[in-house]
């Protein structure tokens, strides 16, 4: 763990790195595993970065409003690592439980993999046609009884700006204000 | 939030939180009040209903009866008042309204502070001395004051404290609210809201049309597409009754009940109610979520049919731009393609866009661009989020954005390293700008405002008095202050108003010319062209004004901040001295109950113990997102309350024992007691982050295969009672009662 990053364990601080390590020993403990029992040497290139040819992405956390800044290592467009941002002007370096477990949320088995649709109790798996056709079918059935009015919209303080701006937009093309978000709570 | 977290760090004396338990909802924001601490010897003062791990910091713990801030901070103002510790000089030169405030003031000695609020006097005293002697001091909030059905008084009254304290426009001071999620902040600035068009704008005639332009669309098609002309310029149903627009048990005021719900990316059990929007989601004809992961709102439905879930990407897997809680905007770079068959939310909109009928009009914005001072379509294609971006940049002008150019926040990132993080003052590449580019960002040469409100420092260099929003004179009195209130490098001494066309040439002694005076908009928060700016920037002057700041908001039905005892009080006694509002007949399409709800009985008397609710380290909003991670569910794998061994031992609980908690409009929860003395016998804490099992009945078979989180739980909003702020119509989640009965 503490030479994955090519940083010697005495530039994080005791208590950041025992956190770290703490976190990471699960991981670490997997991985030693699924390396099997090919014991072949490993190149040079490797013990300097077990990840050849990844590139760092700055990003920011997408949990709380502190903005803390995240490193995401990218090889062959798997995101393998995350590392803090020591020179973040706001984090520096730090990270909550939350933060640090970026990596896996994007990662995680729960996320929704397809369009889903719920027939008599039972969900189905649907294309993006067949949902995008049969939602604005039903959506434009609805606006046609009673007018733009008889939907809300439930956006999100997850959206990037641009998302959010051209939520708004979105709904105000619909022809309702009914649109808001957690803010409101 | 007036100033950031590197300034607290930096300058604070004292740190007065209130309402907040940033050490589990904003770590890092806690670790820069305990930096404080080392570098200035900052005092920690927590005031809050529960001993939080944030309380487990502090110097001073104050524990607070729920829903009494109000009261509080008037025993602080009374003892400030009647020492004569308030910052005369800063009052008089820049603040409207104050003797109100003293003459309320007057009124909440110790003693009847201590009464009303639980504090003890003595306490009170000791923490209005050390404000009054220690400077600067920042006050940080968050939905502890907020989320009450006086939310709006709570959150004015904090500041109206800065400003007799002489707190505000300075390292150190200000009001340092926390806001919850990543981009709460922009999210709110750009306006997924009911009541408003992105920037604060409104939603007059005046606002629409000028989004209408920046849109590149006919205004009167955009007017065609609203139910009536009426319906567009009225406040829409919020996030906190929407619910009422399906059931209509109270009266709603609509041109049509809802029937469809389109949920992106908000928790549905992060409002209140819960049983409620649990009835409403039953009823629907259509309910479309469109999420990362299963929203509760597919799972707590009893609904067989109806029900779509599209995939979403997060956000590591799109690009664009995030307002921190400092307001400054940070990109987010995208990290890996989306995954499995989600798409990035933007593209969800445009499909659907398509099929509506207004693709074309809704992505018009971003082929336009000013060109020789007029807005006008400069291309053919659009690239996203750049284009979006500009599009913004250019019509947000209310608080600053034009500043927040793609190449600018893309060279930010680049060179975060590059940034001071006391000061967010950057060096290098990035030289004389602050991190972020914290709005208000004026133009494309501004450096941000990391200080909001400060005088000292030049408009262009982030510097600025307080908006002048309210009109120039009230009751014959000027809103503008003398010239002892004159921004640094400004070419006006003293006061002025905001900049329009018809005030331009008087107030910044200039002369425009006839071609100016054509391209210009009718004033600064509309003017496409940029004079407006141009000329500002050129005086040293911010396009917003220099005013007095208000303590006094005569449109409101409190002008200046009351105590008002919450709708479900534990003190009877105090409800007939200090009731609740009237009943309110219409506020975003529909009616709320106030005064009838609290007189409806003596509610006490069934319902003996205060709920509070509070957030858990490892989770955060309604828990949707961190209740799929193995680790983080683990650290709190199913629902609890704190609740002392006291209050247990009359019930017959022990540690761990199963108990029903009751509401006062007969909704029911069975959850774990947890002892802990964080809570007094009075009172219990639950945790907000749980959802799936629905009033004792385990909903969680609801989740399709391989969506259900490693924890769900009883979620406390199916008992937070009922209440609803009177302005924003938040809902009341900290000041409730409950019944215990063991299970």
């Amino acid at each position: 763990m503490e030479n994955a990053q090519g940083n010697a364990p005495s530039k994080i601080g005791r208590r950041s790195f025992l956190k770290l390590a703490a976190i990471g020993a699960g991981i670490g403990a997997a991985s030693a595993f699924t390396a099997g029992k090919s014991l072949r040497a490993a190149s040079a290139e490797e013990i300097k970065n077990p990840f050849p040819g990844s590139k760092r992405v700055k990003t920011i956390c997408s949990i709380c409003s502190a903005g803390c800044g995240i490193i995401a290592e990218v090889q062959n467009g798997v995101w393998v690592r995350q590392d803090v941002a020591q020179d973040h002007p706001i984090s520096q370096g730090s990270h909550c439980c939350k933060g640090i477990d970026q990596i896996d949320l994007i990662k995680s088995k729960q996320r929704v993999k397809f369009p889903l649709k719920k027939v008599n109790g039972e969900w189905k798996r649907i294309t993006w046609d067949q949902a995008v056709d049969e939602i604005s079918a039903k959506m434009l059935k609805l606006r046609a009884e009673n007018g733009p009015d008889v939907a809300m919209f439930l956006g999100s303080a997850k959206f990037n700006l641009q998302q959010a701006y051209y939520f708004r937009k979105f709904t105000a093309m619909w022809g309702t204000n009914n649109i808001d978000h957690v803010a409101r709570v | 939030m007036t100033n950031h977290f590197g300034d607290v760090a930096g300058h604070s004396k004292l740190i007065f939180i209130i309402g907040a338990n940033s050490a589990a909802a904003n770590p890092i924001g806690m670790k820069h009040f305990l930096q404080a601490r080392d570098r200035n010897s900052a005092q920690l003062v927590v005031v809050d209903p529960v001993f939080t791990k944030t309380a487990a910091k502090a110097d001073h713990y104050l524990r607070i009866r729920t829903g009494t801030d109000v009261a509080f901070i008037y025993g602080l103002l009374h003892v400030i008042f009647k020492n004569g510790w308030e910052d005369t000089d800063f009052i008089n030169a820049r603040v409207y309204g104050m003797d109100d405030i003293k003459a309320e003031a007057g009124k909440w000695t110790p003693e009847l502070t201590s009464d009303v609020t639980g504090i003890p006097a003595d306490k009170i005293i000791q923490v209005a001395t050390l404000l009054a002697k220690t400077k600067p001091a920042t006050v940080v909030w968050a939905l502890g004051i907020t989320q009450h059905s006086t939310g709006t008084s709570n959150t004015r009254i904090l500041p109206i404290l800065q400003l007799v304290l002489g707190n505000m426009g300075k390292n150190g001071g200000g009001c340092n609210i926390i806001r919850g999620h990543d981009n709460v902040q922009g999210s709110t600035d750009m306006c997924c809201l009911a009541d408003s068009l992105p920037g604060y704008y409104g939603l007059d005639e005046g606002p629409w049309k000028y989004f209408a332009k920046s849109w590149g669309v006919d205004y009167e098609w955009l007017k065609a597409r609203f139910a009536a002309p009426e319906w567009m310029t009225a406040k829409g149903f919020s996030l906190a009754k929407w619910w009422q627009g399906v059931l209509q048990e109270e009266k709603t005021y609509s041109s049509s009940p809802i029937r469809a719900l389109w949920v992106q990316g908000n928790g549905i059990t992060s409002m209140t109610q819960t049983a409620k929007v649990q009835e409403a989601l039953d009823k629907l004809d259509l309910l479309v979520i469109a999420d990362p992961f299963v929203n509760e709102a597919a799972v707590i439905t009893h609904q067989k049919d109806n029900i779509y879930i599209l995939p979403v990407a997060t956000q590591f897997e799109t690009e664009g731009s995030v307002t921190a809680t400092n307001r400054s905007a940070q990109w987010r770079s995208k990290v890996v393609e989306p995954l499995y068959e989600s798409r990035p939310d933007q593209e969800v909109m445009f499909a659907f866009a398509k099929k509506f009928g207004f693709y074309d009009e809704l992505t018009k914005g971003m082929k336009m661009g000013v060109k020789d001072r007029q807005l006008t379509h400069v291309k053919d294609t659009f690239s996203w989020p750049d284009d979006a971006s500009l599009e913004i940049a250019r019509t947000i002008k209310t608080i600053g954005c034009d500043g927040w150019t793609p190449e600018r926040l893309r060279k930010h990132q680049e060179n975060w390293d590059m940034f001071d993080p006391g000061t967010l003052l950057g060096s290098g590449p990035v030289a004389g700008e602050y991190y972020g580019l914290p709005w208000p960002c004026w133009d494309a040469k501004h450096p941000g405002s990391p200080v909001l409100y400060d005088i000292g420092t030049a408009v262009n260099e982030g510097g600025m008095g307080f908006r002048n929003r309210f009109g120039l004179e009230h009751e014959g009195v000027s809103q503008l202050p003398d010239r002892s209130v004159t921004v640094k490098g400004s070419r006006i001494t003293g006061g002025y108003p905001e900049i329009t066309k018809e005030n331009i040439e008087t107030v910044l002694g200039i002369q425009l010319s006839a071609e100016e005076k054509e391209r210009m908009g009718a004033n600064w928060k509309v003017d496409f062209s940029g004079i407006i700016q141009e000329k500002c920037r050129e005086a040293g002057v911010a396009p917003y004004g220099n005013a007095k700041a208000r303590v006094k908001v005569w449109e409101f039905p409190d002008p200046v901040p009351l105590h008002r005892e919450p709708l479900h009080s534990s003190r009877p006694d105090l409800v007939e001295k200090y009731p609740t509002y009237a009943d309110q007949k219409n506020n975003f399409r529909v009616a709320v109950r106030f005064i009838s709800e609290q007189k409806a009985q003596e509610w006490v008397k069934d319902f003996p113990v205060m709920l509070v609710t509070m957030r858990v380290v490892n989770l955060s909003g309604a828990g949707m997102l961190e209740r799929t991670s193995k680790y983080l569910s683990h650290i709190t794998p199913e629902m609890f309350a704190h609740i002392h061994p006291d209050l247990a031992a009359g019930k017959g609980l022990r540690d761990g024992d199963m108990m029903w908690l009751h509401s006062p409009q007969g909704t029911k929860i069975k959850v774990k007691a947890k002892f802990s003395s964080t809570v007094t016998p009075d009172r219990i804490a639950l945790p907000y982050n749980f959802a799936g099992v629905m009033q004792g009945v385990d909903m969680s078979s609801n989740y399709p295969d391989e969506t259900r989180p490693y924890a769900v739980g009883e979620s406390s909003n199916t008992i937070t009672n009922y209440g609803f702020d009177i302005i924003t119509q938040i809902p009341e989640y900290n000041a409730g009662l409950c019944r215990i009965e063991k299970a």
